[in-house]
């Protein structure tokens, strides 16, 4: 623990000194994130315009569940997005240092140096701040002790997701159709209320791929909004760090009979 | 003690088979056929702590699949293996802490940053202590040059720098055993030069345990006693070089500056390879007759003014091995 301690602290150091190298790229980024969350959430108000209501939710509810997404996805975007990279490594062969080295696997690939920086995640918490102002969320002790949870949960079910891609490369080499088709899937179906979608679309995104529990659950909670797509009690708004813990831990079990099966490229 | 030993090691890769051209392509993904290729058919060996042995064979062998079972990187179909205690698959982390790798074709080097961070990295990722991070750093330094380019990022570093730089990476938590997988490859004559230096120091010095797979056996016979050659997958020979030289290299050529001109020149047993001006070059069989024998016909008929004695290149004898065969009832009689 204090070796991977210091290991993530000197991360850190690196991915902020990088950052600062390559200033200019670092901006494009941050203009780029802005229009990309922008983007979407005027989307939603151009939709609300026409349909005051979707579901029983109208724009304020939706901005904040868009608001609950939008932060849990920054914070796995800063913590865990090198899982992502797994299957170029593989394909590089750089994956085979990974094995070589006196640390976890999954550890060594959260803490490999890039260019992160954490401006993705003050952008969404300013968001939702001003996301949960306008929605008129009661902010109460429950709110102040679960939001951080549920925000580190629905991390924690994105990281589950890409490491179970992920590791897929171990078979495949190449998976990108897979990951294009899970990003889409957590991008345009966490924006709405689940009660609009076809059954299957609802059980999937519950069950299968648990993007729900990023948003659409707590958000239902807080904003005291009836489940009408799958019925269930609003308590289970609460379950997310659970079911983020549960997710990981399974994926972690898949990773880990991957890396048994992993043949490398080109022997 | 032995530290490496590996008993009846066997790889087997399995992979689609794809038919060739756009339509094989799109079969393939209807109806899945499965291939099997052996990398690594049956590797039995016993390393003793502080030898350096090279690991050779041709491309394709099984060479770099051998080392990857070692590492750890990679489970074996079937056999076993034991690394200083450690079985390296079911143990990766236990195993990476007793080992350094240097992979010739990759870097573990951190592609943005200055050489010294990554270092820096190094140390937290392999917990070495402060003091032996210090003491390591300055002797490194001192054989390799590395003071010199410290602080330049990686990317701008050249091929030979580069390779100083990882070789000091893979050395840096004092591993008990260090593989080298075409360590040389692509380098000029100098950063060889300097490799093979720190090879054989840190072998010497410290009692590291060396494998290496080259496809420069110049960095072999500078460097190894003891070789393994290996073939489609199986061990073919082991043993020193020595033995490998008197045993397979039948031949030695004597180099002889005449001291006048001749028209003729022949010498009974030997056959002239070359010859330019009055050096000529002298070709015979040791198994048929002794350098003594040679040299002493020779002097009988001509005026010598030097005489030097060429011992059969190994590399033409491990090209040999692999197109004939390596085959002890051969090795007796005359090619």
């Amino acid at each position: 623990m204090r070796v991977a301690a210091g290991v993530y602290r000197q991360y850190w150091r690196i991915n902020i000194l990088t950052t600062l190298e390559y200033r200019e790229n670092f901006l494009m980024w941050f203009a780029f994130t802005i229009v990309y969350h922008g983007a979407a959430i005027a989307a939603l108000w151009i939709v609300l315009e026409r349909f005051p209501s979707l579901n029983g939710w109208n724009f304020r509810d939706m901005a904040f569940l868009y608001g609950l997404w939008m932060l849990a996805h920054a914070l796995h975007n800063t913590l865990f997005s090198a899982v992502g990279d797994v299957p170029e490594h593989v394909r590089e062969g750089e994956f085979d240092r990974i094995l070589v080295r006196p640390l976890d696997s999954l550890f060594q690939i959260i803490a490999t140096p890039g260019q992160v920086f954490p401006d993705e995640l003050m952008l969404a918490l300013a968001y939702f701040g001003v996301a949960t102002w306008y929605s008129g969320v009661h902010i109460d002790a429950m709110f102040v002790i679960f939001v951080p949870l549920i925000v580190f949960g629905g991390a924690l079910i994105e990281l589950g997701i890409g490491l179970i891609v992920s590791t897929l490369s171990f078979w495949f080499v190449r998976v990108d159709a897979l990951i294009w088709i899970v990003v889409q899937l957590e991008q345009e179906f966490t924006r709405y209320p689940l009660g609009i979608y076809s059954r299957g679309v609802r059980l999937l995104l519950t069950f299968v791929c648990p993007f729900a529990f990023m948003n659409y659950f707590p958000a239902s909670y807080f904003l005291h909004k009836p489940d009408n797509a799958l019925g269930f009690p609003p308590i289970a708004g609460l379950l997310t760090p659970v079911i983020g813990c549960a997710f990981v831990i399974l994926a972690y079990v898949f990773w880990r009979f991957g890396l048994n099966r992993y043949q490398g490229v080109g022997h | 003690m032995a530290i490496i030993e590996t008993v009846e090691l066997r790889k087997v890769f399995r992979s689609i088979v794809r038919s060739p051209g756009i339509a094989g392509a799109v079969r393939a993904l209807f109806s899945r056929e499965y291939e099997e290729k052996v990398a690594v058919d049956s590797v039995t060996m016993t390393l003793a702590e502080g030898e350096l042995v090279g690991y050779l064979g041709p491309n394709g062998a099984g060479k770099s699949t051998t080392i990857k079972m070692l590492t750890g990187i990679l489970v074996p179909t079937s056999g076993a293996i034991k690394v200083a205690g450690v079985v390296p698959h079911r143990n990766r982390q236990a195993n990476a802490a007793n080992i350094g790798v240097v992979f010739g074709q990759r870097s573990q080097l951190y592609w943005d940053l200055p050489l010294r961070e990554s270092f820096e990295l190094l140390r937290s990722i392999y917990d070495v202590p402060r003091d032996r991070y210090r003491q390591n750093m300055a002797h490194f330094s001192e054989i390799l040059g590395l003071d010199e380019f410290m602080g330049t990022p990686v990317r701008q570093l050249s091929l030979g720098e580069r390779m100083r730089g990882d070789f000091a990476a893979a050395l840096l938590h004092d591993p008990k055993i260090v593989y080298l997988d075409e360590p040389t490859i692509g380098l000029d004559v100098e950063a060889k030069e300097a490799i093979r230096e720190f090879v054989g120091r840190i072998n010497r010095e410290r009692g590291t345990t060396v494998i290496l797979t080259t496809h420069d056996l110049a960095d072999v016979e500078r460097l190894s006693k003891r070789i393994i050659l290996i073939d489609e997958g199986t061990v073919i020979y082991d043993g020193t070089l020595a033995r490998l030289r008197t045993e397979y290299g039948t031949h030695r050529t004597l180099v002889v500056t005449l001291a006048e001109t001749y028209e003729e020149f022949a010498v009974e047993g030997g056959e002239i390879e070359s010859r330019e001006g009055n050096i000529v070059k002298l070709r015979f069989n040791q198994r048929r007759l002794s350098a003594e024998t040679m040299i002493r016909r020779l002097l009988d008929r001509y005026s010598v003014s030097d005489i030097a004695i060429i011992e059969p290149e190994i590399e033409s004898i491990v090209r040999r091995i692999y197109r004939e065969g390596y085959n002890e009832s051969a090795v007796g009689s005359p090619s």
